[in-house]
């Protein structure tokens, strides 16, 4: 693990957390167990329950307000083991940076025993790339303290029966976007690019990566590497919703497999600035496998189907975009020079 | 300088105490140093951001160790002490006006969640439009919600008060969050003469925070917080209230165990009476327009008029029924209120409402005239104060008065 | 003095949002061309609603506006003239939004009230499933198969106007069949609809169910803590970590399994359920790690054994598993209980591979949401036919 050199920067030591090396090597601990009020299939709740397989028991989960905090411990009940706190929609970074800093002031200050205690502050995408951007942005600027904040993205503000939010795919159906007479498209945003926005406007975060749990050693071991490298670090996950993006939750896994597959949703992870496409998505760069067409994974939610074939060729075409004309593709929209304006 | 706080007997020879010249911001930047707090939250508003220049250059020197984090706004500001006291950290945090109206969500939830913290509000208006002048709103927005609030009128106040509110947040059977409030200008930006309490004595009055079976820690694996619906609610909301029922107690046990240990004292702690043993009308009012009352109470004074003044310090919990008790015994009472509350009955300040509200059940009620005065920094002056004498002077003699009026206005 | 009704319908969360919302409303509409003002609205503590967690929606009716003040201002009717179950294994009980532990399908019916359930299944079954009430009620059922939709779009199958033909038979004075077609005319523009209504009406029947007849079992319940008991600053005890588990048979300690939230189980959310063909289990770990539940126990010998107490029934093991029929979602209908499946196995290896078969033969026939689009074009005309021939 490199450290940095600047004398004033005065990091603690975290837990050192070597990559899990397969399946049959995971440990069978649970931190978050059954009896959570998540739709049947629910990605999200599976990120939960790695996320935090993953980090072990010395660990202090902050969970802002989204589905993951109403529907794991709904009606004064729990299923975390580890110690677990509410914060609010737009806290995540906030929240996560507070724990980490008084854990560290009182360690230091001889007032709690020493020790490194993983400190993870989750945020869906409405409560991350929305209204908790700001605080967490100014917490991956902090060099001096190690939290995780993870981002788990159903594409919806889910936990208010669905509602779009700036990471809402073109065209969605949500409460606020219903297809209607007069406009069959109301949502006509493109989804931010939220992790390589955070890994290129924050050149001291040391890690920044893209899940899903669909792929879930590689997440985590993205959770692992997150927790052990130092400082503050992002991780973006794309959770299927079978409630928001409507199917049958028996398909979860497959859909994750599928937004992968489609490049419409990359692998990869910015490690100390060098940037490394995973898995799949690299097959996917380096010509090994082809991109599935957009259509396999979109017409199998009831969230696109009202897509007409125009919106159907549009979705093809950015993504198309995403990996044929980006300047790093997958992950950087930058052109090298002004193009023909293409619709 | 006001003297507002009567020294013990030198029999008690406490070790000499540094004096220095600094700013109600700085004395409470002070107050940090002395409570060896672990972590404190900035963000630039006028006026009260000063405490945390001041506290910058105490970290910067050495002289105060812990994490000093500028925050991206007042709602991280806040969010970020709030877990950091969760995971056992002593917390300092502030702001001003809308800044801390930036930072509402936080602070609903922080008492709500038991937590300790000590806040400083530099008394800023409210926005729109932006002024830096002193009104009591900001502070006085969260009264219903389980923060204590307390209003100082001197830099020594502060100190102490300052002090006084960890000992009485972290009190585990308050567990509250206190808001110190300071006039902008008048107290965050004009240095006084104060006395520095040793290190020793403020070891010996205030113990560690300790959060017990609520820490958040590997070794303490609890949830908090866990959504909840009508059935839990109530009884929820019921603990806050006990909690706030015990903090008197607590307050008056602090009091006095700052007297023992500091020799300073302040004798009520809910609020302070200046010339009232005789008098026949007394104003009410809350911050540093104290020093103009008692300049103008001396002078009428020296006219034969008997006029006194009810300082209140603690804002939350209201000390109602002594509070009625000390006014009851006056024909007619004058609150004077640095803040507005559009649309209440009569159009009272805040505070007159609150006193009318505790003087209700008294068996004397004397007349109530709330004035509306110094809003946006204008001063409060002592011709203002003489003229609210003279209506309050009115009503006592049985003459009707508006419920409510405007000083200090150009009309 | 007037006479206020109340009917419940019982649903699973999101898949039948539309149709349970549907239900209510049209009976409110109904009503209210024969005079009587009514209101419709879900249980609110239901909402956030999740695919698949029981839900409730009520629509309350009077005969006049006074008497419907005394239905207002309530999360949920203290008793119901009808409970109406769109899916049959609610039959088996509910763990409701709130905190009440598992509720009967028929907690709320009055004496002598009717539960309505669609289902294929005989009387006799459902009755096998419900718990018994201590007084007696009506049974109906409609046959059909439990209608799920996705939430976005809406699988019109006919089951809302067929529940609501066969009720406009069983409680008239709601409302009568006319009123109930002139609402679905209006409503829906479908005079098939008005037809399907027609055809339930005039086949509905009801058995009596006794205080007798009915599933023994006390359904777990809790008390609430009184303000000085709860711990004070919002904190609840985290739920203990788990342990491994030890073999009766073998004496063997191995594996693990977590613990589990007492409050909340999850397994009333089951419309199916895995079964596990140990026999044809290669160890991959998959469904254990893939389960957004962590319902599957790791038993000494490696095996992993799907806990019913925790199964929501969401099927994504089955999906990931990599050999064929090893698991297979089964009608929630076809168990009786929540045993182990791994001790059964353990116990009769070969009377358990029999048992899997005869359980494989009984796969759902019905869709459990959204699958592609153009899903419901291609079921529902089938659907219907069978429907009009049944």
């Amino acid at each position: 693990m490199a450290t940095p050199s600047n004398e004033w920067v005065n990091l603690n030591a975290p837990q050192k957390l070597d990559p899990f090396k397969g399946v049959k090597k995971l440990p069978l601990e649970e931190y978050f167990t059954s009896g959570h009020r998540t739709c049947q299939g629910c990605e999200s709740a599976l990120v939960m329950k790695m996320m935090v397989k993953a980090a072990g028991p010395r660990t202090i989960v902050l969970g802002s307000t989204g589905c993951m905090y109403v529907a794991n411990t709904t009606y004064y009940s729990t299923s975390w083991v580890v110690p677990w706190m509410h914060t609010q929609l737009g806290s995540s970074g906030s929240a996560g940076l507070g724990a980490a800093a008084g854990l560290k002031a009182l360690m230091r200050k001889g007032k709690l025993k020493q020790e490194p205690i993983n400190v993870i502050a989750f945020c869906g995408d409405g409560g991350g790339a929305d209204m908790g951007l700001s605080a967490i942005s100014a917490t991956l600027t902090h060099p001096d303290y190690n939290v995780l904040i993870l981002m788990y993205d159903n594409e919806s503000y889910a936990n208010t029966d669905i509602q779009l939010s700036g990471s809402t795919p073109y065209g969605a159906h949500t409460t606020f976007s219903p297809p209607g007479k007069a406009r069959r498209i109301m949502h006509r945003r493109w989804k931010k690019n939220m992790a390589a926005m955070l890994a290129a406007g924050h050149p001291t975060c040391r890690y920044v990566g893209t899940v899903c749990m669909s792929y879930s050693v590689q997440a985590m071991n993205s959770v692992r590497k997150a927790l052990s490298i130092g400082g503050p670090t992002f991780i973006h996950s794309l959770d299927p919703c079978p409630k928001g993006w409507d199917y049958d939750p028996i398909q979860s896994h497959e859909l994750g497999e599928l937004a992968v597959l489609t490049g419409i949703w990359p692998l990869y992870e910015v490690e100390e600035g060098v940037l490394k496409l995973l898995g799949k998505t690299r097959d996917i760069a380096e010509g090994r496998t082809k991109r599935r067409p957009v259509r396999d994974f979109l017409l199998r939610q009831g969230r696109f189907a009202h897509f007409a074939d125009e919106d159907l060729e549009y979705f093809q075409a950015k993504v198309d975009e995403m990996w044929e004309r980006w300047l790093v593709p997958g992950v950087i929209p930058f052109r090298k020079e002004l193009e023909e304006h293409a619709s | 300088m006001a003297q507002t706080v009567a020294s013990t007997e030198a029999t008690q020879q406490p070790p000499r105490e540094e004096t220095a010249l600094i700013t109600g911001s700085e004395a409470i930047a002070v107050a940090c140093k002395l409570a060896d707090v672990d972590v404190i939250t900035a963000y630039p508003i006028r006026p009260y951001d000063t405490v945390m220049q001041y506290v910058a250059k105490l970290v910067a020197n050495g002289e105060l160790d812990c994490e000093y984090i500028v925050a991206e706004s007042e709602h991280s500001q806040f969010e970020i002490v709030k877990h950091a006291s969760a995971v056992g950290a002593r917390v300092f945090c502030g702001s001003s006006g809308v800044g801390w109206m930036y930072a509402f969500e936080a602070l609903t939830v922080t008492p709500a969640l038991r937590i300790p913290m000590v806040a400083m509000v530099g008394n800023r208006a409210l926005d729109d439009p932006g002024a830096f002048g002193v009104e009591h709103n900001d502070a006085l927005a969260v009264r219903d919600l389980g923060w204590q609030l307390v209003w100082v009128d001197s830099a020594q106040e502060a100190l102490d008060t300052a002090l006084i509110a960890y000992r009485v947040a972290e009190d585990r059977r308050v567990f509250l969050p206190c808001a110190i409030s300071c006039d902008g200008a008048f107290l965050t930006h004009s240095q006084a003469l104060v006395r520095i309490p040793s290190a020793e004595k403020v070891k010996a009055f205030l113990p560690p925070y300790r959060r017990g079976d609520l820490l958040l820690h590997p070794d303490n694996p609890i949830t908090v917080a866990p959504q909840v619906n009508e059935d839990w609610l109530m009884e929820i909301r019921r603990q806050t209230g006990a909690a706030m029922e015990r903090a008197p107690g607590v307050i008056r046990e602090a009091y006095a165990d700052f007297e023992r240990i500091f020799g300073r004292r302040y004798g009520n702690p809910f609020f302070e009476e200046y010339e009232t043993d005789d008098a026949e009308v007394v104003l009410v009012g809350m911050g540093t327009l104290s020093n103009p009352v008692r300049v103008a109470i001396r002078q009428l004074r020296a006219e034969g008029r008997k006029v006194g003044f009810v300082r209140m310090r603690w804002f939350r919990p209201f000390a109602a029924e002594e509070l009625a008790r000390s006014l009851s015994r006056f024909a007619a009472v004058g609150v004077i209120d640095r803040d507005f509350s559009w649309g209440s009955p009569y159009m009272g300040g805040v505070l007159a409402t609150e006193v009318r509200t505790a003087l209700y059940p008294a068996a004397r009620r004397p007349a109530v005239i709330g004035f509306i005065a110094g809003l946006g920094g204008r001063e409060v002056t002592v011709p203002d104060v003489r003229r609210m004498s003279d209506v309050v002077q009115q009503a006592a003699e049985g003459k009707p008065q508006p419920a409510t009026q405007w000083i200090g206005l150009r009309e | 003095m007037g006479r206020l009704y109340a009917v419940e319908i019982v649903y699973r969360g999101i898949f039948q949002k539309t149709l349970a919302k549907n239900l209510s409303r049209t009976i409110v509409l109904a009503a209210h061309r024969e005079g009587k003002p009514g209101i419709s609205f879900g249980r609110y503590g239901d909402s956030p609603e999740r695919n698949g967690i029981p839900a409730k929606n009520f629509a309350i009716v009077a005969t006049d506006d006074l008497t419907l003040e005394e239905g207002m201002a309530q999360y949920e009717p203290k008793q119901v003239d009808v409970t109406i179950a769109v899916d049959d294994t609610l039959c088996k009980g509910v763990e409701s939004w709130a905190w009440y532990g598992l509720q009967p399908i028929n907690r709320l019916l009055k004496p002598g009230g009717t539960l309505i359930v669609t289902s294929h299944e005989e009387p006799s079954a459902l009755v096998e499933m419900m718990h018994r009430k201590e007084h007696p009620y009506r049974l109906a059922i409609v046959k059909a198969t439990p209608s799920f939709s996705g939430l976005w779009v809406y699988k019109d199958d006919h089951t809302d106007v067929r529940i609501l033909g066969a009720l406009a038979k069983l409680m008239p004075e709601l409302f009568s069949l006319i009123a109930l077609q002139e609402v679905i005319a209006a409503e829906w523009k479908d005079q098939l609809k008005a037809t399907s209504a027609l055809r339930a009406y005039e086949r509905i029947n009801t058995v009596d169910v006794q205080p007798t007849q009915g599933n023994p079992e006390k359904p777990y319940q809790f008390e609430f803590a009184k303000w000085h008991e709860m711990r004070e600053g919002l904190a609840i005890p985290s739920i203990p970590r788990g342990e491994a588990v030890t073999d009766a048979r073998s004496g063997q300690t191995g594996g693990y399994r977590p613990a589990r939230n007492p409050t909340f189980k999850k397994f009333t959310t089951r419309t199916m359920r895995p079964v596990v063909d140990f026999d044809k289990c290669i160890k991959c770990t998959l469904c254990w790690l893939q389960c957004p539940d962590s319902c599957f126990d790791v038993m000494p010998d490696g095996m992993y054994d799907a806990n019913m107490e925790a199964c929501c029934g969401c099927g994504v093991c089955e999906a990931v598993c990599p050999e064929a029929n090893c698991i297979t979602m089964v009608n929630e209908t076809e168990f009786r209980d929540n045993a182990s499946q791994w001790e059964l196995w353990r116990a009769d290896k070969e009377g358990y591979a029999r048992w899997v078969s005869d359980k494989i033969a009984a796969r759902p026939e019905r869709s459990h949401g959204f699958r592609f689009r153009g899903q419901y074009e291609q079921q529902v005309p089938g659907e219907l036919a069978g429907a009009r021939d049944a």
